[in-house]
């Protein structure tokens, strides 16, 4: 797994000073170290995903740069938040997404049929996505936010169980 | 009083300093024709203002920033409420302007003719203000709107109204252009 204070102050490093969203428990421990970073990284829950979409583009419109955490139920939510302010405004942010819905999920069938469309949704709403490995994890979030710097519009890396 | 009147009132006492965050619709068009340009024009994005006020105040805790939202915007973001609520910053005003209907898609009802702003506003724990009634005179509004932006914490202004928008243009500013101009007045 990768070691999910690492994981936060790589984030830090490069600009992320809030973050916003939605808990999973995929991203429990990540949470969990939240207290410990708050100092150099302000996490606001937020009641929804798409209210956390509204937070982290308020923090963009203000200068200052925010990830979104949720799961791919909670990116079902988030599409006019998308389409209508993010992207229509070209805010730059990094949505953090469980990919709940596979294999170890299937005693949960709320997340089944998410799990199967989520890269055709974020595909649909045009948002460049990267799935999150163990391996090279710097490496890809260096190419998510190299694309995301690049287009001034937000972008998503997809976690399954047991990355973060 | 009406809603565009309660903006038209808003700008003759605002220091210019402020940044205000402006709900989709004819909110954001009155904003635009009658207070200081730029600001934060929201389109779309129903039931967010209130989020993105808050993210705003808390990137610019140098800056007042006033949210005006309808009750319709409101309703459907109910939620953040709380949590504006629970984060608490001090430079994040809300004006609620109700005027009981959805008065930019053809004035279609809203429900929010059953709420108590106070009872509503007081179970959030949120700091808020005596709503302006209709009937209330131009003095009692001001007072109101100035205690609203003296208030020394978040606070939240609710105005009940009625519904006579002026028909006002489309702002000429694309979306990304609203957002350039608070980049560079940030610089």
């Amino acid at each position: 797994m990768i070691n999910p204070s690492e994981f936060l102050t790589f984030l830090r490093a490069k600009g992320f000073s809030f973050a916003t969203g939605v808990p999973c428990s995929y991203f429990s421990r990540m949470i969990d170290k939240f207290e410990m970073h708050q100092e150099s990284i302000t996490y606001i829950p937020a009641t929804r995903e798409d209210e956390a979409v509204g937070i982290a583009s308020g923090v963009t419109f203000g200068g200052a740069r925010a990830f979104v955490i949720m799961q791919n139920s909670g990116y079902a939510t988030i599409g006019d938040a998308l389409t209508s302010l993010a992207q229509l405004y070209r805010l730059p942010m990094l949505l953090i997404i469980s990919w709940r819905g596979l294999e170890p999920d299937r005693d949960f069938p709320e997340h089944s049929l998410m799990g199967k469309v989520t890269e055709a949704t974020l595909s649909s709403y045009q948002v460049p996505y990267w799935e999150l490995e163990i391996e090279d994890w710097q490496r890809t979030i260096e190419v998510a936010l190299t694309k995301m710097e690049e287009t001034s519009r937000p972008v998503a890396l997809l976690v399954k169980q047991g990355v973060l | 009083m009406y809603g565009y009147e309660i903006i038209q009132e808003l700008a003759t006492l605002l220091s210019g300093e402020e940044i205000i965050v402006s709900s989709n619709g004819n909110i954001s068009r009155q904003v635009y024709n009658y207070c200081k340009q730029p600001q934060i024009y929201l389109r779309g994005s129903m039931g967010l203002p209130i989020s993105v006020g808050l993210g705003v105040a808390l990137a610019r805790p140098e800056k007042q920033i006033l949210t005006i939202l309808g009750d319709g915007n409101l309703l459907m973001g109910l939620g953040s409420l709380s949590t504006i609520s629970y984060v608490r910053p001090s430079n994040l005003k809300i004006l609620i302007i109700d005027n009981g209907v959805y008065a930019t898609t053809g004035h279609q009802a809203t429900t929010s003719g059953t709420l108590n702003y106070t009872a509503l506003l007081d179970g959030f724990g949120l700091p808020n203000i005596v709503p302006i009634q209709r009937n209330d005179a131009v003095e009692s509004i001001k007072e109101k709107i100035q205690l609203w932006l003296d208030a020394p914490e978040l606070n939240i202004l609710p105005a009940l109204v009625d519904a006579k928008p002026p028909t006002l243009s489309n702002i000429p500013l694309h979306p990304e252009e609203i957002a350039m101009l608070q980049k560079h007045s940030k610089t």
